[in-house]
Parts: structure tokens; C-alpha cells; sequence
């Protein structure tokens, strides 16, 4: 029920967005009664709430929906099936005693201060956006500079325009959808400046909403001063040179009031970081087995926290296993320990989970560190999965069958992103 | 030597400026395939770089009716929050995008709204096509009112309790 809280429950999950609630219905539907979700929002539902364009819920709800619809549904579905809501509650702490028992400290709105107990945490706080400190552009420090997704907020939830001349750096996803959705809104964008050769958004969004409304990209370009004092006035753009750094003497200045950045993402794990779980340095988010557990016991985690995902419905998928697996541990069903270690190899930069067990499937995420195609996946000497493409901001999955692991008796497994050999081709 | 011939007399035209030439990168896929059209007189010849048939197919659509599906805002008053978000229940015309935006921003809506609500029907003439509300919003008012019942122990009146 949306608002109720209660002193103990089973599941207590960190976040209302699409992996909160996914691990909320996930520990549902396997036999947990009592799961709470918090969220310090006014109301659940996440980033979706603010992505207001359609490309949601092929995977999970199979139509094309929008962000607030996906959200609604997957809400409705959540307080249908007899989950709690507390939106306006963020959570300072968790303390967990020697027994194994969690107690979650909750700053809420409605009730205070208030400490609920649980057996198991599910965290699902999302990610956050690189600012510009993170890419250390030089000049003054006025206002109109913001991240992409705050002007997201501010647009679609506020109803409040950031500027009226716009410029963008970075050709993230969230750049481009922001650059379309200014241009609806009567802005003027200037152009999307992307450091490295290739556009980091989707070639969907590259077309749909830079090229339909005539927004130039300029590709191996980057801000390399940022001038106005109270407000931004002008940026001096310059292309880069093959070590990224820029060329001044090719330098030019765009005048604009507005710089949006969309320069990435990072898990938040601030809760994670204080309860001293251990960390992945490369995707930011926690080291996980392969019940997507932390290495606190009975500590679940989920969907942008614990690594950036590309679709929501990825995210969903994600989320009601770490749910299952959650509800599974409040019921008192501990499984064995992984035996085996994941270890990123050549052109892989990260693999999601960190350990795997011989007992069960498992669907591996891993991220290229570059562009390669045609290529091969070399997991071990265990299996061989041939693909047309790889690239570093498309998330690439697979599965391995429990009859391949029962096969292997050593502690380590590499993955590989390798080029084909000769005479070797992709069906 | 039939195929010779065609391919021949195809070069010629194109040669001559008969044959125009259209280019698109495919969006079927993070790969992008550079595509390029060949028409004559707005008549498709030849649709070629493409890797699968997607990119074909792309091509072809883009070139006789490309369309687009567009979401929106739109001010509502009485809610949680200030922007209702919209969008266009079928694809339109990727022209008519921003006489499209036009229009809707000129909407003015009043909450409780339902998801997929009506708010425009058969939107720019096109029979089928409307413009929906794409979540619920609770009147705040409303919420407001039973929020502060509750704590100062009032009937939904405002009278206080005996």
C-alpha cells in the first residue's frame, strides 16, 4: 500500500525507479510477504518519471511505451501485488547486528524518524550524472552550466526552460534526447560537442534527434573554456588532437547561454560505501556473486547501482532476480557459496556478476573497451559466441548453461573479446 | 549478358543525372550502416550498403513516408508536479513535428488526468491518431486535504473533531 509502514518486513529495497520496484515484485513472487520500498521522491517511479520519450518496455511489456507510462504500469503492478510504498523517506543508515538482522534508519515525511527491521536489503539507489568537475573544462564558474539530466527534470517535471541558446557537450543519450526536446520547447541548440570519434548515443538517437531537426554534431571536439561571469556567455569549442587534448589553434567560440553536460554516469553508492561493501573500481557499483549478493550477506543489489545499464527492461530482468534471490534469503534459504571468479580479459572492461556457482544459468553483462567487428566471445575454454559487432556503449549478454560449469575445475574463468581467426565467420 | 545490358544503361542514367542519389545511416543497430538510395523520379532503383535487410528496408520507409513518434509536455494545474507528460498515440510525418509541438503546447489541462486519457482526438486530421495523457495525476488539493486531516485529527470538513 502506497504510504503504510511497518516495524519488520522480509525485503526492504532502496529505491522506488524500475529496480527497486522490479526487485520488490521479484521478492513477491517468491513467497516474501512483507517488502517495503523506499524512495525520497515524492513519488515512485525514478528517472522514468522524467524521460517522457517512448523506447521503453519492448522487452518487459512488449509495446513501445514512454518513460511515466512504464513507471505507472510497473507501479500498479507493484501495490497490486501487496507491496509497501513509501515515497518521501530517505534512508541514512543500515545497521546490521550480529544475528544477521538489518535495522534501516529512515528519515521519512509522513512518520520521522523511524527504524524498521528486515532480513534482507535490496540496494537499487540508481546512478547519477558526471558534472563538470569530473571533466575539468577551464574558465569561469557561472551559472546557466548544468547536467543533461537535470535539465530533464527541470523541462519535463518543472516546467521551468533552462536557457534559450543552447550548447551540449557530450553525445550521451540523455545529451541528445535533451537537444530534441529543447528544440520542441522553442529553444535554439547551438550544437552537441563529442571528445571522442564516435557519437556515444544510439545511431537512433543520433538521426531522430539531431539530424530531423538539422542540430550539428561535431564528432573529436571538446569545450575548452567556458567565459560570462554572473551567466555563461560563450564557449571556445576546438577540435582534439589524437591525445584528446584540444587543438587551440583551431579554436572557435559559440555563443550560448546554457552548457548542458552528458558526459556519463556513476553508480550512487554512498549507503554501499559507508556499510563498508566492497567495490568495483571500474563499474562503480558493488562486487556481486552470483545471486547478485554483495559481500555483506543478505545485501542484494540491482539494476544502475550496480552497473550502468543501456534499457530499463535490462534493468527490470536484473532486478527481479536480485529480488527472487533476496526473498529467498528472508525465507532462510542459504545457497552455496560461487567457486568461481570472473575475470575481465583482453577488450573486456568489466563482467557483471563478479563470481558464478555450477548450480544455476547464469546471463553474464559485460562491457568491450572498444569497437570490434567482426569478433568472438572466448569464455574460458568453455564456449565460443561469434558476433557481428562489439561496441563499448552497448552492453553485451550472455548465458551459460550449468552443464558447461560442471565441466570446469578451476577457480578462475577469463572472458575474451578476441577477432575472428582466418577462415572463421559469423553465421 | 541481360544483367550486363541493365547494369549498362543504369550507369548511363546515372551518369546523366537521371538517377538521384539519397543517403541515410540505418538505426537498426548500433553498426549505422551508411545507406544510399537511388530513385529516379521519386521511383526506388537500387538500395545499397546495407549489412542486413533491416537496412534495406529502413531505407525504403525513410524515403516514401518517414515517420516519427513524438511525446511532449503539456501545464497542469492542480498536481503534484507542473508538466503533464504527452505524446502522440501513432507515428506522424517527420515534417509536421514541430507544427505538431505547437499545437499541443497550447493545452491546458486540469488534474485528476488519467493515463491515456484523450486530451486531442484524430490529432492534425489524421483519422486514428490522438494525443493521450501518458500517466495519471491526482488532484494535490485532494491529497493535501486528507494529509492534513490526519494530522490535526479534522473531519474531511475542516471542522475539528468532538
Amino acid at each position: 500500500m502506497l504510504g503504510r509502514v511497518e516495524k519488520k518486513y522480509g525485503v526492504v529495497v532502496v529505491g522506488g525507479g524500475p529496480a527497486g520496484m522490479g526487485a520488490a515484485l521479484g521478492a513477491r513472487d517468491h513467497g516474501e510477504d512483507k517488502v517495503l520500498i523506499l524512495d525520497r521522491e515524492p513519488e515512485a517511479g525514478g528517472i522514468l518519471l522524467q524521460c517522457i520519450h517512448s523506447g521503453f518496455g519492448m522487452h518487459y511489456f512488449r509495446e513501445e511505451l514512454t518513460g511515466p507510462e512504464y513507471a505507472e504500469r510497473f507501479l500498479q503492478k507493484v501495490i497490486d501485488h501487496d507491496v509497501d510504498v513509501l515515497p518521501g523517506s530517505y534512508v541514512s543508515g543500515v545497521v546490521v547486528d550480529s544475528g544477521g538482522s538489518k535495522k534501516v534508519r529512515i528519515m521519512s515525511e509522513a512518520h520521522g524518524l523511524i527504524t524498521v527491521e528486515t532480513k534482507s536489503v535490496v540496494l537499487a539507489m540508481g546512478c547519477r550524472e558526471r558534472t563538470r568537475g569530473a571533466v575539468r573544462i577551464p574558465g569561469t564558474r557561472p551559472s546557466g552550466i548544468l547536467t543533461a539530466g537535470l535539465a530533464q527534470k527541470f523541462v519535463n517535471l518543472k516546467g521551468y526552460l533552462p536557457g534559450k541558446r543552447i550548447a551540449i557537450l557530450g553525445s550521451g543519450d540523455i545529451g541528445l534526447i535533451m537537444a530534441r526536446r529543447l528544440t520542441l520547447e522553442g529553444c535554439h541548440v547551438e550544437g552537441v560537442f563529442e571528445l571522442m570519434p564516435y557519437s556515444n548515443g544510439l545511431t537512433r538517437n543520433v538521426v531522430q534527434c539531431l539530424e530531423d531537426f538539422d542540430i550539428p554534431l561535431y564528432l573529436s571536439t571538446t569545450v575548452a573554456c567556458i567565459h560570462g561571469r554572473d551567466r555563461i556567455e560563450k564557449i571556445t569549442v576546438a577540435p582534439v588532437n589524437a591525445d584528446l587534448k584540444p587543438d587551440m589553434s583551431r579554436a572557435w567560440d559559440v555563443p550560448c547561454d546554457t552548457l548542458l553536460i552528458s558526459v556519463g554516469l556513476i553508480p550512487e553508492n554512498e549507503l554501499t560505501q559507508n556499510l563498508g561493501i566492497g567495490l568495483d573500481v571500474v563499474t562503480g557499483g558493488p562486487l556481486v556473486s552470483s545471486t547478485l549478493e554483495t559481500s555483506m550477506p543478505g545485501m542484494f543489489a540491482c539494476g544502475n547501482v550496480l552497473h550502468v545499464h543501456d534499457l530499463v527492461d535490462y534493468v527490470t530482468r536484473e532486478a527481479l532476480l536480485a529480488g527472487r534471490f533476496a526473498g529467498e534469503w528472508a525465507k532462510g534459504v542459504r545457497r552455496p557459496k560461487d567457486n568461481i571468479r570472473l575475470v575481465p580479459g583482453d577488450n573486456v572492461r568489466y563482467c557483471v556478476p563478479h563470481t558464478l556457482s555450477p548450480e544455476r544459468e547464469h546471463t553474464i553483462h559485460l562491457r568491450c573497451k572498444a569497437a570490434m567487428k567482426p569478433c568472438k566471445i572466448k569464455v574460458g575454454n568453455l564456449m565460443e559466441k561469434k558476433l557481428r559487432f562489439v561496441f563499448p556503449a552497448e552492453m553485451i549478454m550472455f548465458k551459460i548453461k550449468p552443464d558447461l560449469l560442471d565441466k570446469f575445475h578451476d577457480d578462475t574463468l577469463r572472458i575474451d573479446i578476441l577477432p575472428l581467426e582466418k577462415g572463421e565467420r559469423v553465421d | 549478358m541481360m544483367i550486363h545490358c541493365v547494369s549498362i544503361f543504369f550507369r548511363l542514367k546515372r551518369e546523366r543525372g537521371l538517377i538521384e542519389i539519397k543517403q541515410y545511416i540505418c538505426i537498426g543497430c548500433p553498426v549505422g550502416c551508411p545507406l544510399q538510395l537511388e530513385h529516379e523520379k521519386g521511383q526506388i532503383k537500387e538500395v545499397s550498403g546495407y549489412e542486413c535487410n533491416r537496412g534495406a528496408k529502413y531505407a525504403r520507409q525513410e524515403f516514401t513516408d518517414p515517420r516519427r513518434s513524438m511525446s511532449t509536455t503539456v501545464p497542469v494545474s492542480g498536481a503534484l508536479r507542473q508538466r503533464l507528460p504527452v505524446k502522440v498515440s501513432g507515428a506522424i510525418h517527420k515534417d509536421r513535428i514541430l507544427e505538431a509541438a505547437r499545437n499541443i503546447h497550447e493545452l491546458q489541462v486540469t488534474a485528476p488526468v488519467e493515463m491515456g486519457q484523450v486530451l486531442i482526438k484524430d490529432f492534425l486530421g489524421e483519422k486514428g491518431i490522438d494525443v493521450v495523457a501518458c500517466r495519471s495525476m491526482k488532484r494535490v488539493a485532494d491529497t493535501m486535504t486528507t494529509f492534513r486531516t490526519k494530522k490535526l485529527g479534522r473531519n474531511k470538513t475542516g471542522k475539528p473533531k468532538k
